[in-house]
């Protein structure tokens, strides 16, 4: 079968101040298929769907269209040249109809109702969507409001789809009407680029794979020809395959142990299931998975911010459960959460401030007599400033003015000093150049020794590989087994990330 | 404070007080223009006009003395706002919590005031319209806390309903013996604010005014409770993440808010007014929002800015009694409602230019955040 070819990417680098996020990407994207952009986190699949919609501007390669060279400023250029996408994020207008959402910005003037609403009727029927046009958007589920989205393109005449993880946020029954749509949309001329980290979505529906790693394409492969054996080796760094296992598991008492804990949040999603582990005292555990497999919800549920689940936590035997989040702080629980801007740290406050919140109740550290003690955390917050090599200039910095890396430290530093006997760390390197990695690796290390207990959730099996004496890998809300560090191989905890039994 | 402070790399750049001066002084300057035109309109020459009002003011101790009269229920109102602002919540319902403490004030002066020695009616006084105030604050920030009602509705709604309970009582239980107007009976002069400066009505409300704002700024810098509130209203999400139970604090915030307001009553019965009536001081409650937001809610700053609008106060009145120009006495409220909405506007002018240098030095730093 010739395929007609209608995108071809040639050699796009796209870089940003200080990362590449993508070098010499090529691939073509025919007529009729359905091809699925693999990576993990970070590899640089969005960016590279990004310039192709227009949104970002690559640094260099050359985008064709149909054989011809085109230059894709904004994305209404991108729509022009039928390439729509379907961000994570939906941009409806919740109190519009769904008419009145796919016309937005296409009419003017006076607006016959009626006849589009007909028009939005016929590509709901032609494409099987069990959508009603005239139907606000807030009375529908998350996959219908997704089809919504559909529709926009749909109405806007896309033959390319781009969908960015788009089943994220599906239950699976929404999921699989939405692969429906993916098939019947590729037999009828479209084409559809499918960005994804799950490897079971891309061997159900995908034609071709083109797998990315670094910011770079490190392989495209035919669906049929391949396994996700294969496809996990090229998605994963294979260069440090060697595995420490200089850790060795400590021998002291439990510190945190967890036994059946479920929870299904408020959208009746079951995000945690039937989970149980340990963690001993001068042992970290780590918790690896790809992003939103429930290893947020089991950071919160510890640390008391989410408590509507059910199941046993102990912290040195004691059951914590029914705790509320300051009463688990004055037992002794410090807490990194994923994103630090948002939960960890007020902007608008000083360093010496974010130091404090912690501490900052009856018979807290930095109170007497109700009144803060500011001269003693000043001076604190300048040690720690010195102990952490956080670069500021001094206490009264905001903590907004601080980079990534930095304000890390500063988050960690007030972590390290409220953890008195387990440290919750949820991704605490995220986003974080070399230096500042190592470094924080360093701390943790250094409270492992001091005797105390850590959980460490991360998406970077070589982060658990280096410092973690066991771990477990997460999916779906169930823990895949415990292992200790050198029992398996990158490419097996890969497969176990992706929920396949080994 | 030491030099240091204004610095090139000082606080007051650091902080950006710098732009909040700059803006705020052009606000009030460009307000000052627009309404001095007014002036041209009735043929008079501004400058004139303004030389001749600050002559008789200046020269003249009572109106000197107005000015601090008029500042002093200013200062509560917009003490009450910048504190709930703090939280990031919006208190826009301090006229309310006012009337509820002048009712309670003028209740009680009339019961006990030529009973017990004026200390003790002075004191009694002070607390119960606190309270009354604080009860007031504390439901809006209930409602808030319990049901996620928006407490800028709420605490807006709840004025007129206060209102419309004071109206009530006027007409009935409290309305004066000669059944005349809407007013009640002259408090006895037992349970009057004493005056603190000769040949003026400035009164000791003044300087627990005065004391109040010092003691909010403490409150909100100097002690646990203040600095929870404070993170609560930067950042909800890491305040909830460190333990801080957030509606507590909407609940606090909205009584301490409340009472603050209710504190006003008092100064106003006790010390000027003497007596309730309808419609009595119709707009301080608004006004304290513009003053809070001139003072970018900072309490000391609070005073200045009161001060400020207790001067275009007396400026207008004197206009007004300048032989011989006819000028209306509604220039009072036209030059303050001009300057009021000149500083409202410069707040969120400045909100944009602060956004705008901030997006710029993120840039300049190489995007990374």
């Amino acid at each position: 079968m010739e395929k007609e070819t209608v995108i071809r990417i040639e050699g796009v680098s796209k870089y940003f101040s200080k990362v590449i996020a993508n070098k010499d990407v090529s691939f073509d994207v025919h007529k009729g298929e359905i091809m699925a952009l693999l990576g993990e986190n970070g590899a640089g699949k969005s960016t590279i769907m990004k310039v192709l919609y227009g949104l970002y501007t690559h640094d260099e390669g050359q985008i064709f269209i149909d054989g011809k060279k085109v230059n894709i400023a904004s994305p209404r250029d991108a729509i022009e040249h039928g390439i729509s996408m379907i961000q994570q994020h939906f941009s409806l207008v919740e109190t519009h109809t769904v008419t009145e959402n796919v016309i937005l910005g296409t009419v003017k003037g006076k607006i016959n109702m009626s006849s589009y609403n007909d028009k939005i009727k016929e590509l709901c029927t032609l494409y099987g969507f069990d959508i009603s046009p005239q139907s606000k958007i807030r009375d529908l589920s998350v996959g219908q409001q997704q089809k919504v989205e559909i529709l926009k393109a749909l109405y806007l005449n896309a033959r390319v789809l781009i969908m960015d993880e788009p089943t994220a946020v599906l239950t699976p029954q929404e999921a699989d009407s939405l692969m429906e749509f993916v098939k019947d949309f590729a037999s009828k001329g479209g084409s559809v680029i499918f960005i994804t980290h799950k490897m079971r979505e891309v061997m159900s529906v995908a034609n071709r794979i083109v797998v990315m790693k670094n910011g770079r394409v490190s392989g495209i492969v035919n669906a049929k020809d391949t396994n996700e054996k294969e496809l996990s080796s090229l998605m994963m760094n294979s260069d440090n395959e060697s595995i420490k296992t200089s850790v060795n598991a400590p021998t002291g008492p439990v510190a945190l142990s967890v036994n059946n804990l479920s929870y299904i949040d408020k959208m009746g999603v079951k995000r945690l299931n039937d989970v149980s582990f340990y963690i001993k005292q001068g042992e970290i555990f780590g918790v690896i998975g790809v992003s939103g497999n429930g290893q947020d919800e089991l950071a919160e549920i510890l640390s008391g911010v989410i408590n509507s689940g059910t199941g046993e936590i102990k912290l040195d035997n004691k059951d914590i459960s029914s705790l509320s989040v300051r009463e688990r702080i004055e037992s002794g629980i410090g807490y990194l959460p994923l994103d630090r801007l948002k939960d960890g740290m007020i902007g608008d406050m000083t360093l010496s401030e974010n130091l404090m919140i912690k501490e900052s109740f009856k018979g807290g550290r930095w109170v007497k007599n109700g009144f803060l003690r500011i001269k003693d955390l000043k001076n604190y917050t300048e040690a720690k400033i010195k102990e952490y090599q956080v670069k500021a200039s001094g206490e009264s910095d905001l903590a907004r003015s601080l980079s990534g890396g930095n304000a890390q430290k500063i988050v960690l530093a007030r972590e390290v000093d409220a953890a008195k006997k387990l440290l919750i760390l949820n991704q605490p390197t995220r986003g974080l150049d070399v230096g500042a990695v190592d470094r924080i690796h360093r701390i943790v290390i250094s409270q492992m020794h001091e005797g105390k207990a850590v959980l460490l959730i991360s998406t970077e099996i070589s982060e658990i590989f280096d410092i973690c004496s066991r771990f477990t890998v997460m999916y779906r809300g169930k823990l895949m087994g415990i292992y200790n560090n050198g029992d398996l191989s990158i490419s097996e905890v890969g497969l176990l990330m992706a929920g396949v039994q080994v | 404070m030491n030099l240091n402070f204004f610095k090139k790399d000082g606080e007051f750049f650091k902080k950006g007080y710098a732009e909040i001066f700059l803006f705020n002084v052009l606000a009030i300057v460009i307000g000052l223009v627009i309404s001095s035109l007014m002036l041209c309109f009735l043929k008079q020459n501004p400058f004139s006009v303004y030389a001749e009002v600050f002559k008789r003011i200046f020269n003249d101790k009572y109106s000197v003395g107005e000015i601090f009269v008029k500042a002093t229920p200013l200062i509560f109102t917009s003490l009450a706002f910048a504190f709930t602002y703090k939280a990031n919540l919006f208190n826009i319902g301090a006229q309310g919590q006012f009337y509820m403490g002048s009712i309670v004030a003028v209740a009680l002066s009339l019961a006990i005031g030529d009973k017990v020695p004026t200390v003790i009616v002075i004191l009694l006084v002070l607390i119960l319209s606190c309270l009354a105030g604080a009860l007031i604050g504390g439901l809006i920030g209930f409602a808030k806390a319990k049901t996620g009602a928006n407490e800028f509705l709420v605490s807006m709604m709840s004025t007129y309903v206060v209102q419309n309970f004071m109206d009530f009582l006027l007409r009935t239980v409290l309305r004066e013996t000669k059944a005349e107007y809407l007013q009640t009976n002259p408090i006895p002069a037992n349970a009057f604010l004493p005056r603190i400066i000769p040949g003026t009505r400035v009164h000791l409300g003044t300087l627990i005014a005065v004391l109040f704002a010092i003691g909010v700024w403490v409150l909100l810098y100097k002690t646990a409770l203040g600095y929870r509130i404070r993170a609560v209203g930067y950042n909800k999400d890491a305040s909830e993440h460190a333990g801080i139970n957030s509606k507590i604090i909407f609940i606090t915030a909205f009584a301490i808010s409340g009472a603050l307001a209710g504190i006003a009553g008092f100064t106003e019965i006790n010390g000027v007014q003497h007596m309730l009536l309808q419609n009595f001081n119709a707009s301080i409650g608004s006004f304290g929002i513009g003053i809070a937001i001139l003072a970018n809610g900072h309490p000391i700053g609070i005073i200045f800015a009161s001060l400020l609008f207790g001067f275009l106060n007396v400026a207008g009145t004197t206009m007004g009694r300048i032989p011989g120009l006819n000028i209306p006495a509604s220039i009072i409220d036209l030059n303050e409602g001009i300057v009021m909405i000149c500083v409202i506007v410069s707040y969120f002018l400045r909100m944009r230019y602060v956004s705008k240098k901030e997006k710029k030095r993120l840039l300049l730093s190489g995007g990374e955040v």
